[in-house]
């Protein structure tokens, strides 16, 4: 899963540590989410694109292949 | 009319912000206190196993104090375990996957580890002095540290 939260975080000039703090998490856990190591679950998801005042979907998207996957299911 | 709410909306909104910072440097410091106190109950269990260990080796004639001595560090580890579970439940959620895929190393490990012991034993008698439970136990911390090493290099 790709995500836009280093951008995201970087527009509003937080540190990862910032972040981490808002959301009550490890500064661990943002830097393995947005390296793409570490995919968060729906409540972090979610308390994210209230902090970011956005939809979940504009902060996370699938990759290629997992949208390929997807978009080959759904057409059958 | 519309100034003095916007100005408390804003201060109440300030002070939501204030309250979960001050949230986050809990959290840190949580995290800080249970590192520490892992560490001091871990050393004093290691303390009291050597302490047990070496008192066994003497010879010491009644079984009832042989078998209290035996006894004496798993109150230790209990407690040692107890700080272990209770702050695994205050880890965030990377966190509790990485001690889950320690674990999730450690034991198929331990396993495997002592299958093979076991049928070697049974193939050519394996020294006691090396491999009886005495020692071999000592395995299994060190199969959990591998895989916690392992998981957290991978969210790295």
């Amino acid at each position: 899963m790709k995500n836009r939260l280093k951008v995201l975080r970087a527009e509003r000039g937080w540190s990862q540590q910032d972040l981490a703090d808002e959301l009550g998490v490890s500064r661990q856990t943002i830097n393995a989410i947005e390296t793409e190591k570490y995919d968060p679950s729906l409540p972090l998801a979610l308390k994210m694109g209230q902090l970011f005042d956005l939809f979940v979907e504009k902060i996370f998207s699938l990759d290629d292949v997992a949208a390929t996957e997807t978009r080959r299911r759904g057409a059958k | 009319m519309l100034i003095p709410i916007l100005h408390r909306q804003r201060k109440a909104a300030q002070a939501a912000a204030q309250a979960i910072k001050e949230a986050g440097g809990t959290i840190e410091q949580t995290r800080r206190v249970y590192g520490t106190r892992l560490l001091i109950r871990g050393l004093l269990w290691a303390s009291v196993y050597l302490l047990s260990r070496g008192l066994l080796e003497l010879t010491i004639p009644s079984a009832a104090a042989r078998v209290a001595i035996a006894l004496l560090p798993t109150p230790f580890f209990i407690y040692y375990l107890w700080t272990w579970m209770k702050g695994v439940s205050e880890m965030d959620e990377l966190e509790r996957r990485i001690e889950l895929e320690a674990l999730g190393f450690a034991f198929p490990a331990a396993i495997v580890f002592m299958m093979t012991i076991g049928l070697l034993d049974l193939a050519i008698t394996l020294n006691p002095d090396d491999w009886s439970l005495h020692h071999v136990w000592l395995m299994m911390p060190l199969f959990y540290y591998a895989g916690l090493w392992r998981a957290k290099r991978r969210y790295q």
